[in-house]
């Protein structure tokens, strides 16, 4: 077994021998252009699970960072199809609609491309229809299902105000919603699971959806806001559902600085599993926080992988859609040392791949994650 | 301005204390500017306020609409609690300054945001507004905004455009006035200021000018009408000026021109030995005529004479009437004093041709006073004076001649004005001297009375004779005070003589023309005689046939009052007068002295012995007594005594003397019997 390990070491380190790997027909170049900024904790996260999964699955993954920048993104893109040794894969994200014009250029070119967590949106989806119809080359799209996550995180919201009965003067369960923004899909998609959720409980009422700009500190400004509103207004404030990690460690502090204990007096429900959003579950001022989806990187990485040795993904849809899961104290345990320290090297991508004759069917919920996880370290040894 | 100097200058000159003037065009202007002031600040306020108000809706109705607006952009950021934005919005409309402060609240009325002017300033007004948010699912009231705004902007900018109003309505007010001032200046005052100028310089020399106005409307009216009005009086002042130098009866010249003519005469003599002829025309007894004919035949006689003066003379001579019946011609150049002495011959010779007068022919009789001097005699203005003269020698010693001014009527003429100006000293030195000449019965030889005669006895001439001097004692009107001193003289002189032991003597005085025209007389007389304690019936009255002729019936009244008296009247200087009968019939008389003139040649001229037997037989007839005068030989006496007459008077008895001298003479003289009293009481004794 460590002999093993050390072959997979040394192949991995040595990455073009790696082809020698005993179950693949032969190693993939993969380029992804990654639209975050160096130090952006989900986008070096998507990149570094990307690269984990490469090295477990024999693929060599260039990540070329565009800095939020489209431009630089497009350019950094369409510098990769005019090189000469081309890559296999190019994996984009659509953001801001920038990653079109690269994906026309790779259908040019002949690189094969695929789309992760943004996909064609407005016009460009309607003009360019579904995946391998007008770009051939355009294998498909792997995102991420936030409306559930969204519906997810308002309905333990809900149960645990029901639990606590947090209802207001008027008999309903108040709650404040705080959104990213209003047009990008990722915000509307988390902002309708929580209407979803809140529409199918009668005694439950959205006070605000306010939106933060996926900050801390504008979350902490608005909720503060908020709490003043609802003092005046004799509302109890039972739960505040963030779109994501930052604003509701910006809403915790504005709860806080009102004087209310959250997790005793309120709930708060945040999305990314952001290092500091566990430290808060653990402390018990969080309820929980959804996501996993920086994994999409490394799920992408085992599409590809199938997709290469035949066994391709759009068996079932070129569209993979992956559902998040949330971490809660009760789980904390399992995941909260992988993401804290990154050591996506320690997750079996292998384990994921498609079984023979089940192509397009793959398992990437956190339990399967957990389950494929070794033991911790002194536990296995 | 200058034509309101021009104006009211004259006026302040010419007199000491003028009306105030007051300049048309200021009172004009005083008059207008002050309403249209007035008018103009009230309209520009009138605007200035209604804008205002205007401007005051117009801010309630944009403040209104900020807020609307304003609530439209803060509903998102209010519902969504971005609060800074809110703020961030609410600060934006700070940028207007009439907005004092402003505020969001939110549904439950908490105040979001508030924002005020740094300077607190005067909010008078204020909008509110809600403000909706909706979006697809929903629609709320999300809160309300406010909005304090100030009027203090629209009340400074009424306030600073009420200043412009006022400085433009001053301006135009100062514009409007110089426009005033210098279109009244061209319109009245000009046209004021010429009529003004015609009248000063009509005022100074006298002469009617017109004012020079050519404008068309009232004032050139007026001018015209001025202008109209200075040429008739132009015409009247010639008129006038033509009657104040000119006789009206005959249109000659007048004595104000005469001394006009000498002057031009003196200044435009050709020559410088040049003579210049004035002769001084008096018309002779031009009263008889006027007397005759009446006053209409006498202007008739006046035209007729300047006519053929005019016609007698050339063209460059000059003729004038001064007055009544005097006359001037002058020549202004005549070569000697010959020539000039022929053309006041002819002159005269022109003035007495015949003249038909009531189809009557007159026979008109001048006498002319001439003298000659030369042009450039510095004494040519004294000429009428120097003819004077000479015309008063022509008239008092040959009327009806011309008389030349010669040195021998200078010292005449100095001479007599000399004693004319002694006269009151005369009188108040007591120069005149009462002489006495006694009158004498012929038969007896007796002194039966004395004629008072006058005498002066001058300081500087010695004693001078009454012929000399009574006219000039006349012509100043002296003659009843010196009869009175006479009389006072005479009634001391008959105490004296009384005295003397004469009391029968009487004393007869003369008595001028006047004198019976003055019923104070008798009792004057009456008094003196009372003084003296003398009869009046002492007393004989010596008058001339002249002075009856003047004033009959004055003269008879008073003759009777005197006579009433006692005193006696006696009837001098018979035969070389009227030597009217009806005289001596007519009144009082006493006495009759015959003149001298008619003893003179006696015994010698049968003629005069003819008419003294005449007046003899006469006197005789009518009772009266008569005596002869001047008689100085003894064989005139004896003539006398021979005809008739009774009494004589004269050199030959004794010359006249002072009544000292008289009464040392009568001792010398038989005393006269008391029978000559008893012998004619009513009728004065005579003596010789």
């Amino acid at each position: 077994m460590r002999f093993l390990r050390i072959l997979l070491a040394v192949g991995m380190a040595c990455g073009v021998f790696a082809s020698a790997g005993p179950s693949f027909a032969k190693p993939l170049e993969i380029v992804f252009v990654n639209p975050g900024k160096t130090g952006e904790v989900f986008w070096d996260m998507v990149a570094q699970s990307m690269q984990a999964a490469g090295r477990k699955l024999d693929a060599q993954v260039e990540v070329l960072t565009s800095e939020r920048n489209y431009r630089t993104m497009q350019e950094l893109g369409l510098g990769v199809l005019a090189r000469q040794d081309k890559p296999d894969f190019l994996i984009l994200s659509n953001e801001e609609s920038a990653a079109v014009p690269i994906m026309e250029a790779a259908e040019a070119a002949g690189v094969k491309t695929l789309l992760l967590s943004n996909t064609l949106i407005g016009e460009d989806a309607a003009r360019l229809g579904p995946p391998r119809q007008k770009l051939k080359t355009w294998l498909g799209d792997i995102t991420t299902d936030l409306q559930t996550a969204g519906a997810r995180m308002a309905n333990a919201l809900i149960a645990a105000a029901r639990a606590e009965k947090w209802q207001s003067p008027d008999g309903r369960i108040h709650i404040l919603g705080i959104g990213g923004d209003e047009i990008t899909p990722a915000s509307i998609a988390r902002n309708a699971g929580l209407k979803l959720a809140v529409d199918a409980a009668p005694d439950v009422v959205v006070d605000r959806l306010l939106f933060a700009n996926w900050t801390q500190s504008e979350a902490e400004r608005v909720t503060t806001n908020y709490l003043g509103w609802a003092s005046r207004k004799e509302i109890r404030p039972a739960g505040i559902w963030a779109g994501n990690d930052p604003m509701a460690l910006g809403a915790l502090r504005a709860v806080v600085a009102a004087g209310l204990v959250p997790g005793r007096d309120i709930q708060l429900v945040g999305l990314n599993w952001s290092e500091d959003a566990l430290r808060e579950i653990r402390a018990g001022r969080l309820l929980l926080t959804d996501g996993g989806h920086f994994l999409l990187g490394g799920w992408s990485i085992v599409l590809l992988r199938d997709y290469a040795d035949g066994c391709d993904f759009a068996a079932v849809s070129p569209r993979v859609e992956v559902k998040t899961s949330a971490i809660t104290r009760q789980n904390l345990g399992s995941v909260g040392d992988l993401i804290k320290t990154r050591a996506f090297d320690r997750i079996d991508f292998a384990r994921f791949r498609a079984k023979a004759g089940r192509c397009g069917h793959y398992d990437f919920s956190l339990d399967a994650l957990i389950s494929s996880l070794p033991l911790p370290e002194g536990a296995a040894d | 301005m200058r034509n309101d100097e021009a104006m009211t200058g004259p006026d302040h000159n010419d007199q000491a204390a003028p009306p105030r003037l007051r300049s048309v065009v200021r009172a004009m202007i005083w008059a207008t500017v002050p309403v249209l002031l007035l008018v103009q600040l009230l309209a520009s306020a009138g605007v200035e306020a209604s804008s205002f108000w205007s401007q005051i809706r117009q801010l309630d109705a944009r403040m209104a609409r900020v807020a609307e607006s304003r609530a439209e952009l803060i509903a998102e950021p209010l519902w969504k609690m971005r609060y800074d934005q809110v703020t961030g919005v609410l600060n934006e409309i700070m940028h207007d300054e009439t907005i004092a402060a402003a505020a969001v609240y939110d549904d439950t009325g908490a105040a979001i945001a508030r924002v005020a002017a740094r300077p607190e300033g005067r909010a008078v007004a204020e909008v509110s507004r809600p403000i909706h948010y909706s979006n697809g699912n929903m629609a709320v009231e999300a809160g309300r905004i406010a909005i304090a705004y100030s009027n203090a902007a629209l009340y400074a900018d009424a306030g600073s455009r009420l200043v412009l109003l006022l400085v433009v309505g001053l301006l135009a007010t100062f514009a409007t006035l110089i426009a005033m001032r210098i279109s009244a200046n061209i319109f009245i005052g000009r046209p004021l200021a010429a009529m003004m100028s015609a009248i000063q310089r009509s005022k100074q020399d006298g002469r009617a000018y017109p004012a020079d106005v050519t404008c068309s409307n009232e004032f050139g009216q007026l001018a015209r009408a001025f202008n109209a009005m200075q040429h008739t009086t132009s015409g009247a002042l010639d008129r006038l000026g033509h009657m104040a130098a000119h006789d009206p009866l005959t249109g000659l010249p007048n004595r104000r021109s005469l001394t006009e003519r000498l002057a031009v005469a003196s200044r435009h003599c050709g020559r410088a030995d040049a003579l210049v002829a004035f002769c001084f025309i008096d018309l002779d007894d031009f009263k008889g005529i006027n007397d005759t004919f009446g006053h209409e035949a006498g202007d008739e006689l006046l035209v007729q004479i300047s006519q053929r003066l005019r016609s007698a003379v050339e063209a460059e001579d000059w003729v004038a009437r001064l007055g009544g019946d005097e006359f001037v011609v002058i020549r202004p150049e005549v070569s000697n004093e010959a020539s000039a002495h022929a053309f006041a011959q002819q002159v005269l010779a022109a003035i007495s041709e015949p003249i038909r007068l009531h189809d009557k022919q007159v026979v008109p009789r001048a006498s002319i006073g001439l003298a000659v001097r030369r042009a450039d005699d510095p004494e040519l203005s004294h000429l009428p004076t120097l003819a004077d003269i000479a015309l008063y020698h022509a008239k008092s010693k040959a009327p009806g001649t011309v008389a030349v001014l010669d040195e021998a009527l200078q010292r005449d003429y100095r001479r007599r004005r000399d004693l004319e100006l002694a006269i009151p000293a005369g009188f108040d030195e007591g120069q005149f001297e009462v002489w006495y000449q006694s009158q004498v019965d012929l038969e007896s030889h007796e002194v039966v009375g004395l004629e008072a005669l006058i005498r002066w006895r001058h300081p500087d001439h010695g004693v001078i004779g009454p012929a000399e001097f009574l006219p000039l004692i006349e012509r100043s009107g002296n003659n009843g005070r010196l009869t009175r001193y006479v009389l006072t003289d005479a009634c001391w002189a008959l105490q004296r003589l009384a005295a003397a032991g004469r009391p029968q003597i009487r004393i007869a005085i003369n008595l001028p023309p006047s004198e019976l025209a003055d019923h104070s007389l008798a009792a004057a007389l009456r008094a003196t005689c009372a003084r003296f304690d003398v009869a009046a019936s002492l007393l004989e009255l010596e008058i001339t046939e002249g002075s009856l002729i003047n004033n009959i019936a004055s003269a008879a009244e008073t003759l009777h009052r005197l006579r009433r008296l006692g005193a006696t009247i006696a009837l001098d200087d018979f035969g070389t007068g009227y030597s009217s009968l009806a005289h001596l019939r007519r009144f009082p008389l006493d006495k009759v002295k015959i003149d001298k003139a008619f003893i003179s040649e006696i015994p010698d001229s049968a003629e005069d012995k003819a008419i003294v037997g005449v007046i003899a037989s006469l006197a005789g007839t009518l009772g009266l007594t008569l005596v002869a005068e001047g008689i100085e030989r003894a064989e005139q006496a004896e003539a006398m005594r021979e005809m008739g007459v009774r009494f004589g008077q004269g050199y030959l008895y004794q010359r006249p003397q002072p009544l000292d001298a008289v009464l040392r003479w009568l001792k010398t003289q038989p005393a006269a019997e008391s029978r000559v009293l008893a012998d004619s009481p009513s009728i004065a004794p005579e003596f010789a």
